[in-house]
């Protein structure tokens, strides 16, 4: 038996955005900040569950969508793991994130009157940490 | 079997010279967990009443677990469970006496359903000891009680009237666990009726909203929420009138903006391209939470709403 991940989620009541979406979410951000790691056991249904008040039908319903989208692979009897990562966005969808992501943070940084290459160092400093993760 | 622990046809009651429940047709499937909302004096009572063969329908039928709700046999009664906003419990039992009469009641009615352990855990978060009399308890720990003694009892179809009102939140908490587990280990069909969208939210697995007596819609909580949505509206001049607009719910004025609730009109262009043609400058529109979409849903059939419209 594999000992899970701990999986530090957190869901808010009230938000529009359904609690299913919000394990999924959740779930991914963490597998895509490193936090999960390609392998590593997810909870239990019930045990997810009752780690977030929440009924397992909901828990149980977005580890299915994961498992569909590639995120989780289920493997019989032993339960869900995190799956191998591959890139799952279409070249055009990367660039237009990509874009987008590059304008935000222009507009954050462009009043802070840093010369370029300062701000350059930092980003390349930042990005360095996770260079060490696959990059297929 | 019938696949529908609840079957009410036309079902309507007159109740205290008011229509309480007004041909009101519900089916609900077996298993998960059903909330109901709906206004104060909805009906939710009054079709629990019907149900549990407290009150004979005044027309229409309602059956429970596939019987007749004015024919039901003490075994069948013994298959359904049911805690009353109150917690109507005798005053004069002490809580051991009432958990054995409990226990032998269920145990032989229900084919020794009942589940000791699941009552421990449920009282262990009240503050609550077998020789004090029910009489002594406070609220919060009567309704401890009751809900443990209901879960214990591993009902086929459990009807819970408001079960936390006045519980504190490590109570609520603990109540709302054993619900699931009551759910998903027994395979109880649990019908509870409640005003905290946070924990329907949560637990439910179907949303079904009654108004005067009648079934008003069902479906997933989350499916619910999708077809409401949120617009807000800049109109350089007067506002026009916008509450005969088909899927509105819901109009306010807010610092010279309109907000505008719709139901099914979350399509989008089509929604929009009216309020642009009624002479809006700006629309934007965005989905909203639980709590906000039920409250509008309802606020449309308000009482009070009606009378200032």
């Amino acid at each position: 038996m594999h000992r899970c991940a701990p999986l530090m989620l957190q869901i808010v009541t009230g938000d529009p955005r359904p609690i299913i979406r919000q394990i999924g979410d959740g779930i991914k951000r963490l597998v895509a900040g490193g936090e999960l790691q390609p392998g590593d056991a997810l909870p239990s249904v019930r045990g997810l569950a009752q780690q977030l008040s929440v009924n397992p039908n909901t828990v149980a319903k977005a580890y299915a969508e994961l498992t569909a989208e590639g995120w989780l692979l289920s493997r019989a009897g032993l339960g869900l793991f995190v799956a191998e990562q591959r890139q799952r966005l279409s070249d055009a969808e990367r660039e237009r994130r990509l874009t987008d992501a590059v304008d935000r943070f222009v507009g954050d940084v462009i009043g802070l009157d840093y010369p370029s290459d300062t701000v350059l160092d930092r980003v390349a400093g930042e990005l360095s940490h996770y260079s060490s993760k696959k990059t297929a | 079997m019938s696949d529908y622990v609840i079957d009410t046809d036309g079902l309507c009651l007159r109740y205290k010279g008011k229509l309480a429940l007004d041909r009101l047709s519900l089916r609900l499937p077996r298993g998960g967990i059903h909330a109901f909302v709906g206004a104060n004096g909805a009906g939710k009572s009054s079709l629990f009443r019907v149900l549990l063969g407290f009150e004979p329908p005044s027309a229409g039928s309602a059956r429970v677990l596939g019987h007749d709700c004015r024919r039901l046999t003490p075994a069948l009664r013994g298959r359904i469970g049911f805690v009353n906003e109150e917690h109507t419990l005798p005053g004069w039992m002490r809580v051991r006496e009432l958990m054995r009469m409990q226990q032998r009641h269920y145990t032989q009615a229900g084919g020794g359903l009942w589940n000791d352990a699941r009552y421990e855990e449920v009282l262990s978060h009240f503050n609550v000891l077998p020789d004090q009399r029910v009489v002594q308890l406070s609220r919060g720990e009567r309704a401890g009680l009751n809900l443990a003694l209901a879960l214990a009892q591993g009902p086929e179809l459990l009807i819970l009237d408001e079960p936390t009102l006045g519980l504190d939140v490590v109570a609520k908490r603990a109540f709302l666990e054993a619900m699931l587990q009551a759910s998903i280990d027994d395979g109880s069909t649990i019908v509870y009726c409640s005003h905290q969208m946070d924990e329907i939210e949560r637990v439910a697995d179907n949303l079904v909203i009654l108004e005067r007596g009648q079934l008003r819609y069902m479906s997933g909580p989350d499916d619910f929420c999708g077809r409401v949505q949120l617009w807000v509206v800049e109109f350089p001049f007067k506002a026009p009138e916008l509450r005969d607009l088909p899927g509105v719910l819901q109009v306010q004025q807010l610092d010279g903006l309109t907000h505008v609730v719709t139901f099914d009109q979350q399509d989008g262009a089509g929604f929009e391209a009216r309020l642009k043609l009624l002479g809006a400058r700006r629309v934007q529109s965005m989905p909203l939470g639980l709590d906000r979409a039920v409250n509008a849903f309802l606020s449309h059939g308000h009482a009070g709403a009606r009378r200032a419209a």
